[in-house]
């Protein structure tokens, strides 16, 4: 399964990635993206079958990224990482089409009870 | 040691003490009791580093992170899960102090009234002008045995950086 992890701290890709592999999700194969604008490229390019988005990113933010992806007709699935997750930001990120949103700070366990329901 | 200002927009201390605990217990150490709030008088930050997010509201809430470097290193190295005398360079270093600030802002956001947009992360050499904007909420801990230090300050309307939507 091709994923792709957009955001633009290094840092906190490989937190996510490192996350992910101790959540079990060590047979994807994730690519990284430095910002919004740089993960629309690459979903255009290679068509992910996941998309793992920080929100707030300098270029494109993660929504904005999701909205533009929408509005070409793109229905890859798409989930958010992000450090805010207000009543406001989900519902954001729903009515966008957005699986669902994990607030930092995560745990493995909190990877795998959000992601399991939705990689079967 | 919390202390939270009573004139101004105020917030809770013991919760921001909470979410500062929570993500090191969670990012940074893997167990609660590392990042422990300090009491009496706190030691000098050593060459320190600062950085810092805007909480666009009705106002804007600067969240204000002060470390030392060399703890700003070991801070780096456990979120990079490098070994103890890995070097560390400015980027990576720039990188990690933003991100704490940046999870810690953004758990913040919720306790501050009419909280809006984030701004990204700086980081500097020197504390940032606050434009002499009121202090509303100091807490200082000590990680590891050093100290670090978390500031919210009251900016006017339509100061500090730039929130994204």
């Amino acid at each position: 399964m091709k994923v792709i992890v957009a955001d633009d701290s290094r840092v906190m890709r490989q937190i996510v990635i490192r996350t992910l592999r101790q959540a079990g999700y060590d047979w994807w194969d994730i690519e990284e993206a430095e910002h919004g604008a740089d993960a629309l490229e690459r979903v255009r390019a290679t068509r992910p079958d996941f998309v793992l988005s920080d929100w707030n990113m300098p270029e494109m933010t993660g929504i904005e990224l999701l909205r533009t992806m929408r509005a070409e007709g793109d229905e890859t699935p798409f989930a958010f990482v992000t450090s805010e997750g207000s009543p406001q930001m989900r519902e954001q990120a729903a009515a966008a089409g957005a699986l669902f949103l994990i607030a930092k700070p995560f745990t493995a366990d909190t990877f795998r009870e959000t992601i399991d329901p939705f990689i079967a | 040691m919390s202390a939270v200002a009573g004139s101004l927009p105020t917030v809770d201390g013991e919760a921001i003490e909470a979410i500062a605990q929570d993500f090191f217990a969670t990012m940074v150490d893997g167990e609660h009791g590392v990042l422990v709030p300090g009491y009496g008088e706190m030691a000098p930050l050593v060459d320190a580093r600062f950085t810092w997010v805007d909480v666009h509201g009705e106002t804007v809430t600067r969240v204000l992170v002060a470390v030392g470097r060399s703890t700003g290193d070991m801070l780096t190295r456990a979120l990079l899960a490098l070994p103890d005398d890995a070097p560390i360079g400015d980027a990576d270093f720039a990188d990690a102090a933003g991100e704490v600030v940046n999870v810690i802002g953004g758990n913040i956001k919720s306790l501050v009234h009419g909280g809006g947009a984030l701004s990204l992360p700086q980081v500097a050499d020197a504390a940032p002008d606050c434009g002499g904007a009121p202090l509303i909420s100091e807490t200082w801990f000590t990680w590891r045995g050093a100290p670090l230090t978390l500031t919210l300050w009251n900016l006017p309307e339509h100061a500090g950086s730039a929130g994204r939507p």
